[in-house]
């Protein structure tokens, strides 16, 4: 058996392709931006070292304080509108009364699939301060309340945050369902014939038996907040001027519009090292509730 | 009125929420649909909200002719299929070496496969870029096929890798027993019991690929080689003049891939969140 299952020429068949391609194409780039972080390289011409410059100019850089505020403002939004909203629907749509449950998940999971080019094109036509959907709402409403959703700072970060999370509402709520669907009935139902109210043992029962599938929610949505791209780039290019910079932002005009590889690398590293401290401190604070 | 009564009525106020959170859901792509229907005047001035009256098919017609879209479906389609299947022989061999031979560093392949799953897009995306230009890949298919199936093995290989460690080893003694190759029990007897996760890798990753953004903008500028969701981007210029055609190539854009959902929903939602057990 052990000669068996261990042929030489079957395991190298087996294996080779997808480790030489998986070296080639996603773990050598990795090393290789660590690397790059350190020098001054235009990507074509020899590099040259200059050790810790690059992430000494790049703590001086204006542009790195608007894109870490961007970025914790947009992973906020995701996590309040996805995971607080997508709770309450979740614990709502489980109860065993609940009508049309299919439909409802269908409905939510529907934009899940769509392109993100398409997602922000229809988005940029609600917000068009003239034609668009919701300043036409509110004319209809007799309100005068129109804005220009797009071109305000702080304003259109979370209108494109809130694109962002309107997109992907169903696939937190696919996860967030199931982890309440996981619960053993039972649970709540010990809880409501003790006298808790039905918010309440959801609140002390449901939710901490949840933590696995909020460990990852969580993760999930700052994570995509922090390293939020293609709805600025798409919906405002970033403006007006750099108020909607993210980080990956930052890499992609240093990089691409710069020709500045090095500290663009740099930039990548920081953002990579901020993500895998989210990830780390999502798990530690759950983990610790656990054994509090 | 007695508090029964009243019951079905709180009910009813409870369900509220999820019903307008179906509208907030769905009304934007029927308002999207509505207007590819429209013509500026309906969408702006006669009829902003409602359902077309007069059904404007010509915008169809136009999107279709007048802008490139046949080709960036073919485009698309190309190398969504191409990465996807490279992505299932690939994961799946090295899940099956992986979990079911017998090999000294195979926990140690294991792990060095996982690494991959935790690095963001955006670190490998520079050298990933030079890589491309200095093989020579530039505007080509290969572009973005050899990126997609690297970045799609690490995530395809740990489902395969969950799924084979549940099939009894039995198979393998049984198999050995009756004098199979290794080769013919992974082609006859492996890869039919992992046509679930078959399943569930192949939507997961046509979809993933089909409407993958980021490195489509930066690996591609050639015209005839952009794929729908970069091809789309570029009729930005010619929103504010023709909203109609451009609701129509949106809604065309987005029709494959609402059928496919519609008709698999069950199990795209699974495909789509089987990452939390793979993670988690």
């Amino acid at each position: 058996m052990n000669k068996y299952l261990g042929n030489k020429a079957a395991l190298a068949l087996f294996l080779l392709p997808a480790l030489i391609l998986y070296s080639v194409i996603l773990i050598y780039p990795v090393l290789q931006g660590v690397f790059r972080s350190f020098y001054e390289w235009d990507g074509l011409s020899t590099a040259t070292f200059i050790g810790l410059d690059n992430y000494k100019e790049l703590f001086g850089d204006p542009l790195l304080l608007t894109s870490l505020k961007n970025g914790a403002l947009f992973a906020l939004v995701l996590v309040v509108f996805q995971i607080g909203l997508g709770t309450v629907l979740a614990l709502v749509c489980a109860n065993p009364r609940t009508r049309g449950r299919r439909l409802l998940k269908t409905a939510y999971f529907i934009p899940v699939v769509l392109s993100v080019t398409v997602v922000c094109q229809l988005w940029i036509a609600i917000y068009d301060p003239t034609n668009g959907l919701i300043n036409r709402l509110f004319e209809m409403l007799g309100l005068s309340y129109r804005q220009n959703w797009l071109s305000s700072p702080t304003e259109s970060i979370i209108a494109i945050a809130f694109v962002n999370a309107w997109q992907f509402m169903g696939y937190q709520f696919a996860l967030l369902y199931a982890g309440v669907k996981a619960v053993p009935e039972d649970y709540f139902e010990a809880a409501t014939i003790d006298g808790c109210g039905k918010w309440r043992a959801h609140w002390h029962v449901t939710l901490p038996l949840m933590r696995e599938t909020y460990k990852f929610c969580f993760t999930i949505a700052i994570t995509s907040g922090i390293g939020a791209f293609v709805q600025m780039l798409i919906m405002t290019n970033g403006g007006p001027g750099t108020t909607n910079y993210t980080m990956t932002f930052m890499i992609y005009r240093y990089a691409f519009m710069e020709s500045n590889y090095g500290y663009a690398c740099a930039v990548s590293v920081l953002l990579v090292l901020i993500s895998l401290a989210a990830t780390m401190i999502i798990n530690r604070v759950f983990d610790r509730e656990q054994t509090a | 009125m007695t508090l029964k009564k009243l019951q079905p009525l709180g009910r009813f106020i409870l369900q509220i929420p999820l019903w307008l959170y179906l509208i907030v859901s769905i009304y934007p792509l029927i308002w999207m649909i509505s207007y590819s229907l429209k013509n500026n005047d309906e969408i702006f001035v006669t009829n902003p909200f409602g359902l077309p009256t007069h059904f404007r098919f010509e915008n169809y017609v136009n999107a279709w002719t007048q802008f490139n879209i046949p080709r960036y479906f073919l485009n698309s389609f190309v190398v969504s299929l191409i990465s996807t299947v490279f992505i299932l022989i690939l994961a799946l061999m090295f899940a099956f070496a992986v979990a079911r031979m017998r090999w000294r560093f195979r926990s140690a392949a294991r792990t060095y496969m996982i690494v991959g799953m935790f690095m963001p897009l955006q670190v490998i995306m520079i050298p990933l870029a030079i890589l491309v230009r200095d093989f020579h890949l530039t505007n080509t298919y290969g572009a973005l096929i050899i990126p997609y199936i690297a970045l799609g093995l690490p995530f395809s290989t740990m489902v395969f890798y969950g799924f084979l460690m549940g099939i009894p080893r039995e198979i393998e003694e049984a198999a050995c027993m009756d004098g199979a190759s290794i080769y013919r029990l992974f082609l006859r007897i492996i890869l039919p019991l992992a046509l679930p996760a078959i399943a569930t890798v192949t939507i997961f990753q046509f979809l993933n690929n089909w409407n993958e953004f980021t490195l489509a903008y930066i690996l591609i500028s050639d015209e005839n080689m952009k794929t729908l969701p970069l091809g789309l981007l570029f009729f930005q210029g010619s929103y504010s003049t023709d909203w109609g055609a451009m609701g129509a190539v949106m809604t065309i854009a987005s029709l494959p891939m609402v059928l496919v959902y519609l008709l698999l929903s069950e199990q795209v939602e699974r495909a789509m969140t089987v990452g939390s057990a793979v993670k988690g």
